[in-house]
């Protein structure tokens, strides 16, 4: 009987071992492996991983155990510091190997390879552990070794041309994305190789570009061209395509809200719904009311309506939001079905009633710095098998005599000694 | 001949829709899972009118934002509310490991298919549900799409320039997001359950996944109370860092300086190799306390060259350059077609479709996409007579019933 507890309260993936080895182009990867119960090692270099470095900092204090970035994206892992790159180093990583069955990277295309533990070199040792190798454009191709940096990649794979204000440059998301996209979906590729090696008992490599990754944030507009449709453009808070300014982006009394006022078969009966209560409240007669809601796209779209009535139609609506707070509106919204919510900044976000209702924010501790933190919560709520917050993000090095001494049974000199040797 | 796909024993009952549930079926579609997508032929799915169109042209098959989300799945109409929804519903319940869905909360229990009624009849169901806000709370039962998701968690506000209004990513972008951790959490679900028996039932926010994103600066806040704002393309640690005109109309090309070595190969690039040397830029500090004047500075050198030409140099010196890619130079480009990025395939109603490939490359079970998205109940008789074994009777009876619409 404790045997079948043990098991119903076992999370879903603690029985498996991930080896963490990378910089900060894959961190999510492992973490999203970690907060459904990996036992996760985050492999460091001696000193602490480059991305300890990314800011901002706790009291903006720039410090490798201090970094928001690197709290964000290492939780539920534990830390030890290796120079894989050593001889003794790629020893001690391929022991850790052989009791390992995940093992992700993010290094440039080779570099493993490089310093002798390419995954032929890793499948020899363990031939069912599963590599996952997360690049900015894969391991081939004619630009596998373009220099990179987020902005670079959002600019390869499409969004960042249809972001911004058309009488400017085009613009990113101001916290880096393009490499969660490629971890987040590393993670899944990893998932699906362990299903298939619970029969075949063998792994494999998976190759994970953030450049494939990427596009599927363009809403699939990444398909105009090979289907032979018109690019769109990018307008502030919306989008141009054709000759239609569709904002997404509506001005609100306090601030901004996201507004979708869309017509065909399913949006337009959201249309119709707003514009019925607008008439009521006096912002537009009823034949705009009665208007077909349902066919306007395609009457604008041929010129059979004019472009000047979309316009007419759009100060209707902005005279309502702008005459409405936020909140006001998000009430709308939840009472009438309208398709609106705020326009949140970070800090209404954290302190959303609703997050807040649902207990989203977790508390964790950090001993090392005799306080504790709130933190984003787990991202599903999984009825078995919640996800918990095991571990605070690592300081460097954190476990390496857990795992050095209690797991692979170094001595305490042997230890002193690889410190003393800069391998760890 | 085609490979075993990692995921081909898992059969997945779908009910999603739209964009943020079908693009996760999706990528267990790619990976080999058999999904059954059920859908109303009365209520048309959103994703169905939504551009970019084949040919330019509205059609119910033509929309790509359908096609990329469900290539892969076999797709059955049927009206869930009509009496005999239960049968059809049931019996794909037996042979499913996996149910997905993503009205709004109340959706599925209004047709009698809340987990509570599905894990009645099969206990070690896992099921998953997607919705914007989750399942619970003041606004679970919000109506809406991912654009609205991501302006309400703080994507929007943190996109675009300070002295402007929010431009926000382009469109939805929690439905971007969101669909890895649905995907992911369905198959730590299925091993969980493998290993001991146990289904369960996930319910999966897509703003709370998609926080995740933003997790360094909600962490600025909640530990540093800094809220941050929008800064169009600075970047807190490099100068220069940003979106440069090129020859030709709205041709840009993103660079960035990552550090000393970067910002002397950019000034030998440009043509003014003493700025490496210049106090005023020595230092990241200085550059980013500068980072006008050297916007600038990279503008009047970029402004008159060709995109392709100032990646390729800057390229060649390891600096960090690309052009501004939009749909079509993204087709054409040379990697993205030795990567095998678009897949043509062929389709029931408009000859051929060409969707998105398969993000993740294995090297011993591949991920493929092999059919195009069904069109409306395309496979109805496949669903029907091969999987579920219904004969010609029961099939006829349920159709005079009203059930397919």
């Amino acid at each position: 009987m404790l045997r079948i507890a043990t098991a119903i309260i076992m999370s879903m993936l603690s029985p498996y071992r991930v080896l963490d080895l990378t910089t900060d182009r894959g961190l999510l990867c492992a973490e999203i492996l970690g907060d459904m119960g990996a036992d996760v090692i985050k492999i460091e270099p001696p000193g602490g991983s480059p991305a300890r470095l990314i800011p901002p900092f706790v009291d903006d204090q720039p410090h490798p155990d201090r970094s928001l970035y690197w709290w964000s994206y290492n939780r539920n892992k534990r830390s030890i510091t290796l120079d894989i790159a050593s001889a003794q180093g790629r020893e001690l990583l391929n022991r850790l190997v052989k009791s390992a069955d995940f093992l992700i990277e993010s290094f440039d295309p080779g570099y493993l390879a490089n310093v002798g533990l390419g995954y032929d070199a890793l499948n020899a040792i363990n031939p069912a552990m599963i590599v996952v190798s997360i690049t900015p454009f894969g391991q081939d191709g004619p630009k596998a070794h373009y220099a990179d940096a987020d902005l670079i990649m959002m600019a390869a794979g499409g969004p960042l041309i249809l972001a911004g204000d058309d009488d400017r440059p085009p613009v990113r998301l101001s916290v880096p994305q393009a490499y969660l996209h490629a971890s987040a979906d590393a993670a899944v590729a990893a998932l699906a190789a362990h299903h298939e090696r619970v029969d075949s008992a063998l792994g494999q490599h998976i190759d994970v570009a953030a450049i494939q990754s990427i596009p599927i944030a363009t809403q699939s507009y990444v398909l105009a061209a090979p289907l032979g449709s018109a690019e769109a453009r990018r307008m502030s808070g919306g989008v141009k395509f054709g000759p239609m300014n569709i904002p997404l982006v509506w001005p609100a009394k306090d601030g901004f809200i996201a507004l979708t006022y869309l017509f065909g078969s399913a949006l337009g009966v959201f249309t119709r719904k707003l514009m019925e209560y607008l008439c009521e409240q006096g912002y537009c007669d009823e034949a705009t009311r009665d208007k077909d809601w349902i066919g306007l796209g395609e009457l604008l779209a041929s010129g059979k309506e004019p472009l000047s009535e979309f316009e007419r139609l759009k100060q209707i609506v902005i005279k309502f939001t702008s005459s409405h707070t936020k909140a006001e509106l998000l009430q709308f919204a939840v009472d009438r079905g309208f398709l609106m919510t705020p326009v949140s900044t970070i800090e209404e976000v954290v302190k959303s009633p609703q997050l807040a209702s649902r207990n989203y924010w977790q508390t964790v501790e950090h001993p090392e710095l005799g306080r504790s933190f709130s933190y984003p919560g787990p991202f599903a709520k999984f009825s078995a098998t919640p996800i918990e917050y095991r571990r605070r993000p690592p300081t460097v090095g954190e476990h390496n005599r857990e795992i050095y001494a209690g797991e692979l049974g170094l001595s305490t000199e042997r230890i002193a000694k690889l410190e003393r040797e800069g391998v760890i | 001949m085609a490979t075993r796909r990692p995921l081909e024993d898992v059969k997945i009952l779908d009910f999603m829709w739209v964009m943020a549930g079908p693009a996760s079926t999706r990528i267990l579609a790619d990976y080999g899972a058999q999904i059954v997508r059920i859908e109303s032929p009365t209520r048309v799915d959103t994703a169905r009118t939504l551009q970019p169109y084949k040919d330019g042209t509205l059609g119910p098959d033509s929309s790509g934002l359908f096609n990329n989300c469900n290539a892969g799945k076999l797709g059955i109409a049927m009206d869930l509310k009509n009496p005999r929804a239960k049968e059809v519903v049931f019996d794909l319940l037996r042979w499913a490991d996996v149910v997905t869905e993503s009205f709004s909360p109340r959706g599925m229990k209004g047709f009698g298919f809340d987990y509570a009624a599905l894990s009645a009849v099969k206990p070690d169901i896992v099921m998953l549900s997607s919705c914007l806000m989750g399942q619970s709370g003041p606004l679970s039962t919000i109506a809406g799409f991912g654009n609205m998701a991501a302006a309400i968690s703080g994507f929007h506000n943190i996109t675009g320039w300070a002295d402007r209004q929010p431009a926000g990513p382009f469109g939805a972008y929690t439905d971007y997001v969101s669909p890895r951790y649905a995907a992911a959490a369905i198959l730590a679900a299925l091993d969980h359950r493998r290993r001991t028996g146990h289904g369960q039932y996930i319910d999966l926010s897509q703003a709370e996944a998609s926080l995740h994103f933003l997790g360094p600066a909600l962490l600025d806040y909640t530990v540093n109370g800094r809220c941050q704002g929008r800064h169009g393309n600075d970047d807190d640690r490099f100068a220069p860092h940003g979106v440069y005109p090129a020859a030709g109309d709205d041709t840009w090309v993103a660079i960035v300086c990552r550090d000393d070595r970067d910002f002397g190969n950019l000034c030998d690039c440009i043509g003014q190799p003493q700025l490496k040397s210049d106090s005023r830029y020595a230092t990241a500090a200085a550059r980013l306390e500068r980072r006008r004047e050297l916007d600038a500075i990279v503008s009047e050198w970029s402004r008159a060259l060709a995109g392709e030409r100032i990646e390729a140099t800057l390229q060649e010196r390891g600096v960090p350059a690309h052009r501004v890619f939009n749909s079509a130079d993204i087709f054409t480009d040379a990697h993205m077609k030795h990567r095998q990025h678009f897949v043509e395939l062929p389709h029931s109603t408009l000859g051929t479709f060409t969707v998105e490939g398969p993000r993740a490359k294995l090297s011993r079970t591949p991920a493929d996409v092999r059919r195009s998205a069904p069109s409306l109940g395309q496979d109805n008789s496949l669903v029907l007579e091969e999987i579920l074994g219904y004969d010609e009777d029961r099939i006829t009876s349920l159709a005079v019933d009203g059930l397919f619409g």
